[in-house]
């Protein structure tokens, strides 16, 4: 545990004010320099966002039934293991396509079908799934409030590419537009980044990090304006922290990805092994087919798909595939018809996939049905049951997300209680 | 219950605010202050049973205009700005009716509540909730069946406290500081300081005045607006903001300009220059209506009501009018100047004039503006909604989207519906406010043109009008007008200004209700709520009263306790008033414009490397895609605060040797020839800190305070170990004073060591926040 989050836990628990405290003596210093010196272990945390909203039946819950797809018949609905999808091989230009997703990774992927959103705008709805809370704008993301949680210090512990990305003044979130930045920020004490030319002789610089660490320690004890307190701690933490960011530097690809999920996943996969993120969001936009939807839809989700096939694979080759935990995810669905511009409006009933550690795959959770409105699922079974289930609402999603990193139970998260009904837990959510 | 109300409750507007036309003087106390004896005793029912639940839940319907408004139990909403809370004694007693009176062995109210007796708003309290909870308990009470004492952490005496009592407050001089480079973008001068010294509050205030007439606040204006609205995040190139159809002979007047002046291979690059210039002209149009409406004090009504437009020469020739009006240009050839004009009705390219009683396009301020209206677009599907969305959260400070109503299968009620938005009236709630007034848009094209839809506007949506009020059909050729006169007199209106300007001064904006009834310190977090809302409000009278100028705002904050709290008298706080505090300061990390503005103001000259990509690296906007800035600094921004502070020392500080003493910025009192050692030389340097610490960080610290002992130590450590290195270049770095311009020689480390001083102060948090 570092500093901040730990000062971070104090304020949870409301001893931030109250009770003074010395905390290397609560740290051991021993523990405080291993974690710095090693960065963030994982397991990462990617989210995906098709930004507009994607058409769930042109991938992962096909229908082709009553005019929904106008590409695809019901009968010509593929399937790989569990999972059923839409053919899409013979309609796209390039990207990925279903085909190739699902026999890929099939076997790795849990998807849920029939997801409730209960509105159909866009920011209530990318707010809802991306925090799990739909009627609050307090509350942090996933992607961010793991990031407090397990490394609230590392100096881009939260990435973002777009999408909702509210933190919930847990911790910082971080936007580095180009991969050359990376390289600018990880030389910082050098001018122009060139490491012959350091701004400091270094035992100046020494002496300017001593009396800054100084000050900090003297400020713990004192009482400050609870702004004054934690934006001070933050600063402190991005100053000291932001010294590892050059471990990143052996990971950055020398040559920019053309694609746009590419680019930014060179980004945080370069951060994530360097152990200086805990979690990104990754998203591309344009999926709101209110026009056209076909068209835009096969070339906006192979696109996403190549995106994942992109991050899965440089992560395999930088060893760290096995700690990623991947959420796929758009803000919405889109409705059974076509309207009048051979587009699809706002559905609230979406779907979600995952694969990642401690995520059993080729299982599909949930179904719509015909009319694409949702089936119920029993909680404890996770079988649909129109008698007895519930309906599944990303309150239940980021409940089990939580679990799932451990953190459910953690001071922070208990400040941002999903209110799950008692019975309505979806425990074996991951279960292989 | 209509639709707007229901709106302005379950938006968080609970409170009422057209109280703010009333004339009675703002009464900032705790709540507990102005509640009656009888009442304070009786804070279960103020923290726990209002608060938690008649506030929440029971005044959506039942308050006179709502649907329950025919009901016995009939509740009053909050008059924040009341000098005593009747309000509050005339709802505890409805409740204590509604308590007593009983249907068998049980409660009306709590059977109510949960939805029997036939209550018109169903079960609004789940059996297990804690509002059920609270209910239960204050029924309990009131048949003494329950004598507990209620559970709140602040002691009687705490919670009575005024709100800022425990609070230091900045003194003048620093206030002044604060103001100055907030809104100026520069330090408080010499004599400005003799001033506060003399005067304090009052020379504060006229100085204030003084910034008022700068044009770097102005500068600072448009800046914070340009935040809030948005209009400079123009995709496109600028010119198509002018419709083809209307525009089509003048708005790429640029390509005919006559260059025949210039030699032939300059000409290509001096129209280029030309367009970006011209381009830049038109994007500036909003937000130099706002400087006008603000430097001359006209009413800011205006920004939705103005009959007029902001031109330049250059802009003005895009639509096609600088002939008509190129003599009321002080210079006709300062692309940049500009002055109010009307445009005539548009005409198109297949003759037709719009319809206009008055000959004239209708303005109405920024509400039809084709820049407003491209920025937030439209589609044949969203129709207008965005730009209905987007007039809520300006103008009247509502935000639509923020607390979307859950409708119980959304999916489903999309099915069976033929037109959801008219008919179900889950949907219905929300659209017969915002449809409305996206009808009020209808002659505007997806990007803000005037072309109305070819089949005719949507009939299968609430048609245009506002607030419950239909627009008549005659008056749909100035929609915009009638829609603008409308928002100016409703009380939200004076209010969401306020709330822009507290956006400007503090950088946040202001504090939401707390939500979360379960919270241990839900009664703290509704405190600081209200404490704000009694300033805003009592802020947004003080602009109504003075006839919508702005600068009133700015004056009425900037003299607000929560503008000038600087710290905590206290040694010691509990959890209640930590959490009442949480958000009680400015502490605002400086944007990347702000902290050019801040290091021109202390250096002379701005760093100039936080912008484009690094801007954005530091929690900076684009206007378009990234529209909301960085409120904590990230490992990113950290490192950029490295090199900020490692560069602009580099360039400042051999710099500032090499002039004469007298014209120093930073070393005015000191050579690199004096070194620790002597009590002579240890007292300069000291001076010296001391007035670094001034300059760089706005502290006024004697010498024997602890920080400036400990930046006294930073130097005289460098010294010592640079001396005991043995060796070292008796001459500043190539890059930082070696370069050909000018070499400085530093044999004694002294120019290194202050360096390290100042790339010290500069990562320090009183240079980076606010």
């Amino acid at each position: 545990m570092l500093r901040r989050n730990f000062l971070h836990l104090c304020n949870a628990v409301g001893l931030g004010l109250a009770a003074p405290i010395d905390i290397d003596s609560v740290l051991r210093a021993d523990e405080l320099k291993k974690t710095e010196a090693a960065g963030y272990p994982g397991p990462y945390y990617v989210v995906f966002n098709a930004s507009g909203g994607w058409d769930t039946t042109y991938l992962m819950d096909p229908k082709g039934v009553d005019g929904i797809n106008r590409l695809y018949q019901q009968g010509e609905i593929l399937t790989e293991g569990a999972h059923r999808f839409a053919p899409t091989a013979k309609h796209i230009e390039k990207g990925m396509s279903n085909e190739d997703f699902f026999t890929k990774y099939g076997n790795e992927l849990r998807t849920l079908n029939g997801l409730d959103l209960s509105v159909n705008n866009h920011t209530p709805c990318a707010r809802y799934m991306a925090t799990g809370k739909l009627d609050s704008t307090n509350f942090p993301t996933f992607p961010a409030l793991v990031a407090a949680c397990h490394g609230a210090d590392a100096p881009l512990a939260f990435l973002t590419f777009g999408n909702y990305s509210a933190t919930g003044n847990l911790v910082p979130m971080s936007r580095v537009p180009y991969l050359q930045s990376l390289n600018l920020l990880a030389k910082a004490d050098f001018v122009e980044g060139n490491e012959r030319a350091p701004y400091h002789d270094p035992f100046v610089s020494a002496r300017i990090e001593k009396a800054l660490q100084e000050q900090f320690d003297a400020r713990v004890s004192s009482v400050r304006l609870p702004r004054v307190e934690r934006s001070q701690s933050m600063l402190y933490s991005a100053q000291v922290n932001s010294k590892a960011l050059q471990r990143v530097v052996p990971f950055i690809p020398k040559q920019q990805a053309k694609e746009r999920l590419a680019q930014q996943a060179d980004i945080a996969l370069a951060s994530f092994k360097a152990g200086v993120c805990i979690s990104a969001n990754l998203s591309i936009g344009q999926f709101d087919s209110h026009n056209n939807n076909d068209t835009d839809q096969m070339k906006l989700i192979p696109e996403f798909l190549a995106g994942i096939d992109y991050v899965l694979k440089r992560a395999e080759e930088l060893q760290i595939r096995e700690k990623l935990v991947v959420v796929m995810q758009s803000e919405m669905g889109r409705t059974p018809t076509y309207n009048n511009g051979n587009g699809k409006d706002h559905w609230s009933i979406n779907s979600i996939m995952f694969l990642g550690p401690g995520i059993g795959g080729n299982r599909v959770i949930g179904a719509t049905d015909e009319k694409q409105q949702l089936t119920p699922v029993d909680a404890k079974t996770l079988t649909t049951n129109d008698q007895t289930g519930v309906r599944i609402r990303p309150e239940h999603i980021h409940d089990a997300l939580r679990r799932l990193a451990g953190i459910a139970e953690h001071p922070i998260s208990k400040q941002f209680p999903l209110l799950v009904p008692p019975g309505e837990g979806l425990s074996e959510l991951w279960a292989g | 219950m209509k639709t707007a109300q229901i709106l302005g409750t379950v938006f968080g507007l609970i409170f009422v605010a057209d109280t703010i036309t009333a004339q009675t003087p703002s009464v900032q106390q705790n709540s507990a202050q102005s509640i009656p004896g009888c009442l304070l005793e009786d804070r279960f029912f103020e923290d726990e049973v209002w608060a938690k639940v008649g506030e929440r839940t029971c005044l959506r319907c039942h308050n006179e205009k709502g649907e329950a408004a025919e009901s016995a139990f009939r509740l009053l909403k909050p008059d924040l700005t009341a000098s005593d809370s009747t309000w509050l004694a005339q709802n505890k007693s409805a409740f204590e009716t509604m308590a007593r009176s009983a249907e068998g062995d049980d409660s009306r109210l709590l059977l109510k509540a949960t939805g029997q007796l036939d209550h018109g708003g169903g079960e609004v309290l789940k059996a297990d909730s804690t509002g059920l909870r609270i209910l239960q308990r204050f029924v309990r009470q009131l048949n003494q069946q329950d004598t507990r004492q209620p559970e709140d952490d602040m002691s009687k005496e705490s919670a009575a406290a005024a709100f800022f009592n425990d609070l230091t407050m900045l003194t003048p001089d620093r206030r002044l500081r604060r103001i100055t480079l907030s809104l100026s973008g520069r330090l408080p001068t010499t004599t400005e300081l003799d001033e506060v010294r003399q005067n304090g509050d009052a020379a504060v205030a006229a100085i204030l005045e003084r910034v008022f007439q700068e044009d770097a606040f102005y500068e600072r204006l448009k800046e914070g607006f340009n935040d809030i609205f948005l209009t400079i995040g123009i995709e496109d190139n600028a010119e198509t903001l002018l419709s083809y159809h209307h525009f089509e002979k003048t708005r790429l007047w640029y390509q005919h300009w006559d260059f025949s002046n210039l030699p032939e291979a300059e000409r290509e690059r001096a129209g280029w220059k030309l367009a970006d210039v011209y381009r830049d002209a038109l994007l500036q149009e909003p937000l130099r209506m706002i400087e006008y409406i603000v430097r001359n004090d006209r009413p800011f009504t205006e920004i939705a009501t103005a009959d007029y437009i902001m031109v330049s020469p250059h802009s003005a020739r895009g639509y096609g009018i600088f002939e008509s009006i190129k003599d009321q240009f002080k210079n006709p050839e300062d692309p940049f100047e500009y002055i109010p004009a009307k445009l005539p009705a548009l005409t198109g390219r297949d003759g037709k004039t719009q319809e206009s009683a008055t000959g004239l396009y209708p303005h109405a301020g920024f509400l039809s503006m084709f820049h407003y209206l491209r920025r937030y677009p439209s589609t044949e599907t969203n129709r207008n909604r965005l730009r209905a969305r987007m007039f809520y959260q300006h103008f009247l400070g509502i935000d639509i989207m923020q607390l979307a109503p859950r409708s119980t299968d959304a999916s489903a009620v999309a099915a069976k519906y033929e037109i959801p938005t008219m008919q179900a009236p889950d949907c219905v709630v929300c659209h017969r406010t915002i449809d409305p007034v996206s009808s009020i848009f209808q002659d505007f094209d997806f990007e803000g043109h005037v072309i109305p839809r070819k089949d005719g506007w949507y009939k299968d949506m609430f048609q245009a009008g506002f607030e419950g009020e239909d627009m008549p059909p005659s008056e749909r050729w100035r929609a915009p007008q009638w829609l603008a006169e409308r928002t100016v007199k409703d009380p939200r209106f004076a209010i969401a200004m306020v709330e822009h300007v507290y956006y400007i001064l503090f950088g946040r904006k202001t504090l939401q209700p707390p939500d979360d009834i379960d919270d241990r310190h839900f009664a703290a977090r509704r405190r600081a709520y209200l404490a704000q809302r009694r300033q805003i409000e009592s802020t947004a009278r003080e602009l109504a009263d003075s006839g919508f100028n702005l600068k009133t705002a700015f004056r009425s904050l900037i003299a607000a306790d929560f503008y000038q709290v600087d710290g905590l008298q206290a040694v010691a706080m509990n959890p209640d008033r930590g959490a009442e505090l949480d958000d009680i300061g400015i502490v605002r990390l400086l944007s990347p414009e702000q902290l050019e503005r801040k290091l021109k103001a202390i250096f002379g000259k701005a760093w100039g490397r936080l912008d484009g990509e690094t801007k954005i690296l530091y929690g900076g906007i684009d206007f378009i895609s990234i529209t909301e800035r960085n409120a904590d600094p990230s490992g990113a921004m950290g490192a950029i605060q490295r090199i900020l502070a490692n560069d602009v020392a580099c360039y400042h500080v051999a710099r500032d040797f090499r002039r004469e003493t007298s014209e120093r910025l930073l070393f005015s009192t000191i050579e690199p020839s004096v070194v620790p050692g002597d009590d002579m030389s240890n007292q300069r340097i000291r001076q010296t800190i001391v007035s670094l610490h001034q300059r760089v960080l706005g502290q006024d610290l004697v010498a024997e305070d602890p920080e400036i002992e400990r930046t006294f130590q930073l130097f005289t450590g460098i010294v010592e170990d640079a001396n005991a290195q043995g060796r070292f270049e008796p001459r500043e770095t190539y890059f930082c004073g070696g370069r050909e311009e000018f070499r400085t020689e530093d044999p004694l480390y002294t120019i290194r060591a202050w360096r390290g001083v100042v790339t010290y102060l500069l990562r320090q948090h009183s240079f980076l926040y606010e």
